[in-house]
């Protein structure tokens, strides 16, 4: 009885998590009376919204300019923070210790007191309305590095001194050793920069103004709350799903490293 | 023989290990000390980055002092956290605590919880904006199916932020579930066993077991909604503009205001500066209160 | 793997390099979004030469705001055909546009389609001309014809007879306690531009055509000013105004009966609710009122900005945008009038405005219009009235006297201090 009522509790409020998601597909697929009433089903859904947002907005170009971003970002996020991470617990150099306070420094400072000064740096550098701008600025992550270093660290030594006796190079090293022993860091660092490029609005509202080059947060954001969409409901809704959906598919797959990646990076805020 | 060959290994170790660091560095002074230093430079200077800077000495700090619209959106950041620390502990362990049982689907339930975590903060606002609607909205629907008259969620000077916290509750419940969670399971069952044998109830257990243990994790909550709190801009930007009078105001979105409205780099980098400042006061203040005792 | 996406990125952005090409922000709505590219088109198939490229402004809150930070930024398009000239203080100072004295034909161009009275208002300080004049839209009341005619009702010329229409038109049908008809639709946002669109029209109305400035002087905190902002906080406090966040408009679902607008609305209208019946009114005045009622004109100029490369094919494609065949589609398309001398009389027009006498009225208007002053602190000022707006008017927490003084001194102080 006790069980019942714990999983009748449970259930609303999971109902309560995901109805909005489904409001929002549904509201997505209905013609325009319909678009507000509260109901998930109807009887005539159309794709129409959906073909109406092709036409309003270069939504294709927004995807294919979210997946180069994100993917640049994630993939340099992890090359570079594992090169560092290796390097600050594998190699020694002097200054090793020195560079470690100073990663984690670079965390503590809040990204409000640099925003303004970057973006200043990006137009002096003629980097508005450009890939480079978008993606540069994030390419290494301090939690990147510190996530890597803290895994090699545990990695025994002994099989960096086989390999180097074999003659292997120490990016050999890291890229055929290292990263197959730690895919879980991998995969955590991966799926936190990609989400957080993916999602990302603020930056990109900074310094895109090319519609060609936007991404699909700002993109969405500009044609629901700039007037593109002509105040229709239903046609927002389509706009959104396009960015929900690529995620939520990657989130069904891969649930479970989404959910322990990111709770164990609860550094991140 | 070995000597010499464990030197030159180290010689090596060293200039690879400077190899390996050395697209960091570069990416640390462009991206990092540059637009640190620069914003020493910003907070001195009036420039609408169209005309050339002109140095103003501290006339931005007393402007910044002198500012209604910035206190009203620090203040608007402290109701927000009010709001949404309580809400978001309260919540979440609660749902934590059902999730630590043998429950039926777990791991959907799991999912389900975090699905909003994921999604793009702009869509969730775009989606809840709708849902807030005073017309057509889910909310005033539900209300009027009991009888009440149709609430001004983002329009009322009283509810508008705490109907902001209310979203930003629900979009990150899911993360610090799964925080709470884990620091449920952490705890050692024989605690438990032995207080059952000492007759202590469920409710004493709660108190005097479960709470005083969940402590650390309680202070990351607190930490990371804070910084949420922060940084708030797309949730008011979208949905009220900051509006009603100013209630829903962020501090970042005010900063967006004079960066980007008014052309006044200078002063919005003193924001930033002034942000930056109080952000690491207030969480220095969070680790001494919350921090103490937290080993049991 | 990065330098692909690089090499990917210069093939995106490298260009046809045999054509001339432009770019071209439009306004972001459906409408004038439709006549661009129309026009566009038209002129890319008689101008192989000279490739126009046609994009909506993207902007996520006002165009200003976008054409500013593109400006700090260097990256303005070739040509914009929505500029407030209001603003253009601000791109004069910072050499972002192109001034017309460079083409010879510039002067008679203008001159003759817009006159000499009316070209004079949008030269700059120095005399020069650095933008095209194009339309306007003058504020105007709208009401909905048939809740009128329903409750045999005229619509108000002043203050007091809006307040008895008002008070025939609030209703709370289904009896439930809430009201479900309300007099006029006046947006609640606070956005500084919103303000352009309610509270200055009135002021203007009201002071007989007055702006808020002189020169640096802000002149606003005056009768017309305060009796504008009573008029608004007792609408709001008698609820003649709805208070809640509509999704949709209330004026096109006849939940509210009048509505300030520009003539852009018709074409709009006919779009959202082809069934809708109104009429254009003149702006209600102050009861003691006297002489010509005028409203804010809502003006939207063109310019070309001077990042581009090609400034003779931008003012050649121009010349085309404002010819008179054009003018005739900017009015069947968008509903909006050109800023074109004594148009309701031009004999080439004649046709479209006998059908159409709605946007006669709006023609007729047109003549008694004034603009917002050009401040390089346009927005900073407008932004401080919209939320003195909000504070006397939405919610009342100050009177309409202390509102004005305080709006007047702020301003006062941005002159000082920025």
């Amino acid at each position: 009885m006790k069980k019942l009522i714990l999983h009748l509790i449970l259930l609303f409020a999971a109902v309560s998590f995901i109805y909005p998601f489904l409001w929002m597909a549904s509201a997505s697929l209905k013609p325009v009376a319909e678009a507000t009433s509260m109901n998930l089903l109807s009887s005539n859904f159309t794709f129409h919204n959906y073909i109406a947002v092709f036409k309003k907005i270069p939504i294709g170009r927004a995807l294919l300019n979210s997946t180069i971003v994100a993917g640049a970002t994630t993939a340099s996020v992890i090359f570079f923070s594992s090169l560092v991470g290796y390097a600050l617990a594998k190699l020694k150099f002097t200054g090793r210790e020195t560079l470690f306070m100073i990663v984690l420094f670079t965390m503590m400072i809040p990204g409000q007191l640099t925003l303004i000064p970057l973006y200043t740096l990006i137009v002096k550098l003629g980097w508005v309305d450009s890939y480079p701008g978008l993606i540069v600025p994030w390419m290494i992550s301090g939690m990147g590095i510190l996530i890597f270093r803290q895994t090699f660290v545990s990695i025994p030594g002994d099989l960096m001194e086989a390999a180097r006796i074999e003659g292997a190079g120490e990016l050999q090293i890291l890229t055929k050793i290292f990263w197959p022993l730690s895919k879980p860091a991998m995969v955590t660092v991966g799926i936190i920069t990609f989400m957080g490029t993916w999602n990302e609005v603020l930056w990109p509202m900074m310094i895109i103004r090319e519609q060609t080059m936007m991404t699909m947060p700002q993109m969405i954001t500009m044609f629901a709350v700039g007037g593109q969409a002509g105040g229709d409901l239903g046609i927002q809704m389509a706009a959104s799903m396009f960015l929900v959906i690529p995620l939520v598919i990657a989130y069904v797959f891969f649930q479970k490293y989404f959910i322990e990646g990111i709770a164990s990076s609860g550094i991140k805020g | 023989m070995c000597r010499i060959y464990m030197t030159i290994g180290k010689e090596k170790n060293e200039n690879i290990g400077y190899a390996f660091i050395s697209p960091y560095i570069i990416f640390l002074l462009a991206f990092t000390a540059y637009p640190l230093v620069f914003s020493f430079y910003l907070i001195f200077h009036r420039w609408d980055l169209l005309t050339s800077p002109a140095f103003v000495g501290l006339d931005n700090f007393i402007f910044l002092l002198h500012d209604t619209q910035f206190w009203q959106a620090l203040l608007n950041t402290l109701v927000f956290l009010l709001i949404h620390i309580p809400l978001q502990i309260f919540f979440s362990i609660i749902i934590a605590m059902v999730l630590a049982e043998k429950i039926f689907a777990r791991t959907f339930f799991r999912a389900a919880f975090f699905l909003p975590v994921i999604i793009s903060g702009a869509v969730v606002t775009i989606l809840w904006q709708k849902l807030y609607a005073t017309d057509t909205g889910i909310f005033n629907h539900l209300l009027s199916l009991i009888g009440i008259s149709p609430v001004g969620w983002l329009t009322s000077t009283k509810i508008a932020m705490p109907a902001i916290a209310i979203m930003a509750t629900w979009k990150n419940m899911g993360f610090y579930i799964i925080l709470f969670l884990g620091g449920l399971l952490s705890i050692p069952g024989h605690l438990y066993e032995v207080s059952r044998i000492e007759g202590a109830s469920r409710w004493q257990d709660f108190w005097r077991i479960t709470l005083p243990l969940l402590r650390p994790t309680m202070l990351l909550v607190v930490v990371l909604s804070t910084f949420g709190a922060f940084s708030l801009f797309i949730e008011p930007y979208v949905m009220t503009g900051g509006g009603p009078l100013d209630k829903t105001m962020s501090v970042v979105l005010y900063m967006y205001k004079h960066a980007f409205l008014f052309q006044h780099m200078g002063y919005a980098a003193t924001i930033g500066f002034a942000l930056a400042i109080v952000i690491l006061m207030v969480v220095l203040v969070q680790k001494k209160y919350l921090g103490k005792e937290t080993e049991y | 793997m990065l330098s692909n996406l690089f090499t990917i990125f210069l093939l995106f952005s490298a260009c046809n390099c045999q054509a001339v090409e432009l770019l071209y922000w439009s306004s972001s709505n459906t409408e004038e979004i439709k006549l661009a590219k129309i026009l566009v088109n038209e002129w890319n198939e008689l101008h192989p030469d000279i490739h126009v490229k046609v994009q909506p402004i993207p902007a996520t809150g006002s165009s200003e705001e976008i054409l500013l930070s593109a400006i700090m930024s260097k990256t303005t398009p070739d040509i914009c055909s929505n500029i407030l000239p209001a603003i253009m203080g601000k791109f004069i100072e910072s050499k972002a546009v192109v001034c017309l004295d460079r083409f010879k034909d510039s002067e008679k161009v203008i001159v003759d389609r817009t006159g000499t009275k009316l070209t004079d208002k949008f030269r700059s300080n120095n005399g020069k001309l650095c933008q095209i004049p194009w339309k306007s839209n003058p504020v105007m009341l709208a009401y909905n014809t048939e809740i009128f005619k329903s409750l045999k009702l005229k619509p108000p010329k002043t203050y007091s007879e809006f307040i008895n229409v008002a008070k025939s038109i609030n209703s709370d049908e289904d009896g439930n306690g809430i009201l479900d008809h309300w007099a006029m639709k006046v947006s609640i946002k606070t956005v500084w531009y919103q303000r352009l669109f309610d509270f200055y029209p009135f002021y203007v109305a009201a002071t007989g055509g007055k702006t808020l400035l002189e020169g640096d002087k802000a002149i606003f905190n005056n009768d017309g000013a305060i009796a504008a902002m009573k008029f608004f906080a007792d609408g709001f406090k008698n609820r003649y105004f709805p208070m809640l966040g509509f999704s949709r408009d209330t004026f096109v679902d006849g939940k509210t009966a009048m509505s300030m607008v520009g003539p852009w609305i018709i074409e709009y209208y006919k779009r959202l609710n082809p069934n809708l019946k109104f009429d254009f009114a003149p702006i209600p005045v102050p009861d003691n009122h006297k002489g010509p009622v005028y409203t804010y004109g809502d003006p939207k100029n063109m310019v070309i900005f001077s990042t581009t490369k090609h400034p003779d094919e931008a003012w050649k494609f121009i010349k085309f945008l404002i010819s008179k065949k054009a003018d005739l589609k900017l009015l069947e398309l968008t509903s909006q009038i050109p800023t074109r001398a004594h148009i309701a009389d031009d004999a080439y027009f004649k046709s479209f405005f006998k059908k159409n006498p709605l946007l006669k009225k709006a023609a007729r208007q047109a003549d008694f219009v004034v603009p917002m002053d050009d401040s390089p602190h346009l927005i900073q000022i407008l932004d401080i009235i919209s939320r003195q707006f909000e504070a006397a008017a939405i919610y009342r927490v100050i009177s309409p006297e202390k509102s004005m003084k305080m709006a007047a001194e702020n301003v006062q102080n941005i002159y000082d201090y920025w």
